[in-house]
């Protein structure tokens, strides 16, 4: 995927390693932004709201790690590490957090909404289900000009299922067989709404035989987990298994956004196997396997920190958007707006 | 030989397969039934795999054309009533009107909507929603009134790189007809005089072109002069031509088979009044749907939408004042 | 025996008419409710009409292959008078064609104004034909004329309104006549005339003799005009009760802050109103030097600042051009203006001699804001003058 901070160990490495080292960097690259984001957010230097990944990193590095640069994905707004296992810089979250003009969204929209449509990163509404049937039109439409072998990830939260564009578009994706890979981050709540006020059913993960589609249970704290399962989803879309629905139980470690302090999780489930912070699991993994040491974990987080501190010096030194630049007009097609008809 | 506002809407669809591959069709019953309507008739059999069946999903309808639209696809979309586009609209304004503005991605999407009253259809296949999508930034809604806008107007909006709203009137499909398909058309944005006049001018646009029309001939008989202007396009809206005609009669009528409440009327008087309120000789008036669902009995619906009659009077009033 | 028309049925949405295709019944034959009777076909689909009742084919009036409009009539069904009741065919169908008088009726509830007038000579600006359209107001600004211009037209519109059309006729007739430009002069009076001619306007007159006064002045050096007396008398009136010459302004009586009198004096094409400050404060043999002054001043228009506007109420002697009575106008922004028309020796009867004795009387005249004041109120202050203008000694 992209170019990290330092090469991959040299040598003959096994392919589970390799995939674990490379999730654990983006995963700590991911969290140690976040706390930047989140630390900027209260020195007042962030319009808008905050939103984290912390606690559902590993879930997200899955997805982002198992795509390819042709493929699609529509992240939710805690996909801090899937976006950079993907390949969007962290330049662009930085740029967008703080609204600068160079930033892919230029100051017209902020914070999660970000991407790059044509590099095959969505730029979500807020209305995270109506993303799902974007994928499939990508997926179509790359069906339609014959081009195959691409997969298309749709990732939102339990809340998001409760939607009727969730279920359109799952239903959708299965009637035309896409290679669609619709992850789920049960993460138990949906801002404060606990899943007992919902959804009914004992698993979602059981609603994907309504739909015609293969169904895949995760544990979302245990990275290993979350690279099989995720990466057999993939695997199975790409080869032309049709939708696959992947349930993944977590637990966010943070507020909805940086404004909510999170009171209403019960504390049961915090200590509960939900609970466990998923970077932590990640490291114990490595250091268990002996894939890397303490002194390289310790490297790789200074690294991290010594470009998330460049890159933020950088930004905020750029152009803010100049309202008296701005062309104020919502179409491509500009001799059509109004007021400018000729 | 003879051609209908329908059958100029599915020539258009086929001429748009035949010259561009990136265009497709998707909607319910489009395929191989042709549509509700048969405004696909036979093009899933002359266009194999490229007029697709949808279920009945208007929300992932449009955002399949969306994402297809990313693609670099040019899909038109069929809603099979336009009161039905309510359940896709979050994905029309939302997604579809937001996207360029937002990633400067352009997205090509046609939708159309067969709308409008017609006699026995009731609150739910009778509406007429220009007003609220033109009340969107990032969309272009167009209203053709005659078969050789149907024809030109569908064709330029496949052709544009912006989300269209095409609002093709159902009672327009059968009983409207011309000799042949047009060779050149005014481009979209551009109002055209369905009929000149001195006295008044009546602003409307699509199936009310031709009540006003009918209006128009029935005060020519009392000596008024009224002149009709055909808007073609709701968004963007022809200010311009308006204002002229205004200011060559004085006196503005506007109407709309839609609902009254901020609408495509309101919009039009709003302009004139701001931008050429010295034109007035009177204060403009507009005539609108009555300010309730569509009923379903003819005689209620008869009295519910402006006909030739009620425009008439109400121009007699406004000539009057 | 009813005979029962076979109708042709709304076939679908917006569907016109539809071809027949096929009978399935021939006339003559027995028929129950409900039977298919007729094949159709749309450019949607095929579908087939069926009996509205019972009973037997009576004819059919339609062609294969033919289309017909939806409502046609396809045939007739011979049947039972309980046949028809029993399926509610013996009731004709509503006829849609009431639907346009329906909708005429609820259009025409609330209709607009109706010419009542038309063709009388109103004039533009009075009640009732005082519309002036957004596009002739753009067309009198562009002339730069005003409301009063258009008294003469005879408005053709709704109510006699003034049309585009009647303007634009008045002022190609104007063009046929000659045409001199007014002065700057008689363009400001024009103005104040018409602002003030907004407002209610009522005159009360009353004569007074002149005589006290004339001996008066006999007496003094400089020798102060009539006028003068008059509108010291009046300043000396209006000091003690200074509300008859306030303004009205909404639900307010804005009262005088000091009660400073014009007086008007006749310059070149117009009038100008030269202003005596605290009027009620000086007595007479001080205000002559300065009324003297100020009358030479306005005569050559050369009239201070400080001496023009501002003042509560205004003096014009008529009386110079030999008029008798007259009902001068108040400036705009004033609610009083006190006229003093010629002297004329009158008969009075003395009743101690018991004859006629000539005096010298002259009207003074009181023109108001009715809404201010009334015609008592007015006649009071009037009173009061003609009283404070016989003893001449102590204004």
């Amino acid at each position: 995927m992209l170019p990290t901070v330092s090469e991959p160990p040299a040598g003959e490495v096994g392919a589970l390693r390799e995939a674990h080292l490379g999730a654990f960097r983006f995963m700590l690259r991911a969290r140690l932004l976040d706390d930047k984001f989140a630390a900027l957010y209260r020195a007042g230097k962030i319009h808008g709201g905050v939103f984290l990944g912390r606690g559902q990193e590993a879930l997200s590095v899955a997805v982002g790690i198992s795509l390819v640069k042709t493929d699609v994905f529509a992240p939710l707004i805690r996909d801090g590490a899937g976006r950079l296992a993907f390949g969007e810089p962290m330049l662009d979250a930085i740029r967008t957090y703080l609204g600068s003009a160079l930033g892919s969204m230029r100051g017209r929209d902020g914070n999660v909404h970000r991407g790059r449509p044509h590099a095959g990163l969505l730029p979500m509404i807020s209305h995270l289900g109506a993303m799902i049937s974007v994928v499939n039109g990508m997926l179509l439409a790359r069906q339609l000009k014959g081009i195959s072998g691409t997969v298309g990830a749709a990732c939102i939260g339990e809340g998001a299922t409760s939607t009727g564009s969730f279920h359109e578009a799952l239903n959708q994706a299965a009637v035309e067989k896409l290679p669609l890979v619709l992850v789920v981050a049960n993460n138990q709540y949906a801002y404060s709404t606990p899943n007992a006020r919902q959804f009914a059913c004992a698993d979602l993960a059981d609603r994907a035989a309504g739909y015609g589609v293969a169904a895949h249970s995760v544990d979302g704290t245990d990275l290993t987990d979350c690279l099989a399962t995720v990466g057999a989803a993939v695997a199975g879309a790409r080869a032309g298994g049709g939708p696959q629905l992947v349930v993944a139980n977590l637990l966010r470690l943070c507020g909805h956004g940086e404004h909510d302090d999170a009171s209403y999780v019960a504390s049961a489930l915090k200590k509960s196997g939900l609970g466990r912070d998923c970077l932590k699991i990640a490291e114990d993994i490595l250091l268990r396997e002996q894939w890397a040491d303490a002194a390289e974990i310790a490297v790789w987080r200074s690294a991290a920190l010594r470009e998330i501190e460049d890159h933020v010096a950088q930004v905020q030194r750029e152009p803010a958007p100049d309202p008296f630049a701005e062309a104020w007009t919502a179409l491509s097609s500009q001799h059509l707006s109004e007021g400018q008809v000729q | 030989m003879s051609i209908t506002y329908l059958e100029a809407i599915r020539e258009a669809q086929a001429r748009a397969l035949r010259d561009d591959p990136r265009v497709f069709i998707y909607g319910q019953d489009v395929g191989e039934f042709g549509g509700a309507f048969k405004a696909t008739k036979n093009l899933a059999r002359e266009y194999p795999g490229r007029v697709l069946d949808a279920p009945i999903s208007e929300d992932a309808i449009v955002g399949l054309a969306v994402g297809a639209a990313i693609e670099g696809m040019r899909p038109i979309i069929e809603m099979q009533f336009a009161d039905f586009s309510t359940v896709g609209f979050n994905q029309i304004v939302n997604q579809a009107a937001t996207l360029f503005w937002r990633t400067q991605v352009p997205c090509p999407i046609t939708v159309r909507l067969p709308f409008g009253g017609t006699s026995g259809s009731g609150p739910f296949h009778s509406q007429s929603l220009e007003a609220i999508y033109a009340h969107y930034p990032g969309v272009v809604v167009l209203t053709p009134a005659t078969v050789e806008d149907a024809y030109s107007l569908l064709l330029a909006a496949v052709a544009i790189d912006d989300p269209v709203i095409f609002c093709e009137h159902k009672l327009l499909y059968y009983h409207l007809k011309a000799e042949k398909l047009p060779t050149e058309a005014l481009p979209i944005g551009k109002a055209r005089i369905h009929r000149e006049g001195r006295d008044l001018t009546i602003v409307t646009y699509s199936a009310m072109v031709h009540e006003a029309a009918a209006a128009a001939t029935e005060l020519a008989t009392e000596g008024w002069e009224i002149e009709v202007v055909d808007l073609r396009s709701v968004k963007p809206l022809d200010t311009d031509t308006v204002v002229a005609s205004v200011a060559r009669t004085g006196r503005l009528l506007c109407v709309g088979e839609a609902w009254p409440w901020g609408g495509v009327t309101a919009e039009v008087i709003a302009r004139v009044t701001a931008e050429g309120y010295g034109l007035l000789d009177a204060p403009p008036q507009r005539l609108n749907a009555k300010d309730t669902p569509v009923p379903y009995h003819p005689n209620l619906w008869a009295a519910h939408r402006p006909t030739a009659r009620s425009i008439a009077a109400a121009a007699r009033n406004l000539l009057r004042t | 025996m009813p005979s029962i028309p076979i109708i042709m049925p709304q076939l679908g949405e917006s569907i016109a008419e539809a071809a027949v295709i096929n009978f399935l019944v021939q006339p003559g034959d027995r028929i129950e409710a409900g039977q298919d009777l007729i094949e159709v076909e749309t450019n949607k689909a095929s579908m087939t009409v069926t009996a509205p009742c019972g009973g037997r084919v009576e004819s059919f009036s339609v062609q294969l292959n033919e289309s017909y409009a939806v409502g046609s009539v396809l045939g007739q069904i011979e049947t039972t008078a309980a046949e028809a009741a029993q399926f509610g065919v013996d009731v004709p169908p509503p006829k849609t064609g009431d639907t346009e008088q329906l909708s005429r009726s609820t259009s025409a509830t609330g209709s607009g104004v109706l010419p009542t007038i038309r063709g009388l000579p109103v004039p533009a600006n009075a009640s009732g034909a005082s519309y002036l359209s957004p596009r002739l107001k753009a067309r009198m600004h562009e002339l730069g004329l005003s409301a009063a211009d258009l008294a003469g037209i005879a408005g053709s519109g709704a109510a006699g309104r003034v049309t585009v059309e009647d303007f634009e006729k008045f002022m190609a007739q104007l063009d046929q006549q000659k045409l001199s430009k007014a002065s700057s002069m008689r363009v400001a009076v024009a103005d104040a005339m018409r602002r003030s001619w907004t407002r209610p306007i009522a005159t009360v007159g009353l004569p007074v003799v002149l005589d006290p006064v004339l001996a008066h002045r006999k007496t003094c050096q400089p020798k102060p005009g009539p006028a003068l007396y008059a509108l010291r008398a009046l300043a000396l009136a209006l000091a003690e009760n200074s509300a008859v010459a306030g303004r009205l302004v909404g639900m307010n009586i804005v009262h005088p802050s000091s009660i400073d009198v014009g007086f008007a004096v006749e310059a070149e094409d117009g009038v100008l109103v030269p202003v005596i400050r605290n009027a009620d404060k000086k007595p007479l043999s001080e205000l002559v030097g300065r009324y003297d002054e100020l009358v030479e001043l306005a005569r050559q228009r050369k009239l201070p600042v400080d001496a023009t506007g501002g003042s509560v109420a205004t003096v014009t002697n008529f009386g110079t051009f030999g008029l008798v009575w007259a009902t001068p106008i108040p400036l705009p922004e004033q609610t009083l203006v006190l006229g003093l028309g010629a002297g004329r020796k009158m008969p009075h009867w003395d009743e101690a001699q018991g004859q006629f004795v000539p005096v010298m009387e002259a009207d003074l005249t009181l023109s108001f804001d009715h809404r201010v004041l009334d015609g008592g109120a007015a006649g009071r202050l009037l009173q009061r003058i003609a009283a404070l203008m016989q003893q001449p000694e102590k204004l």
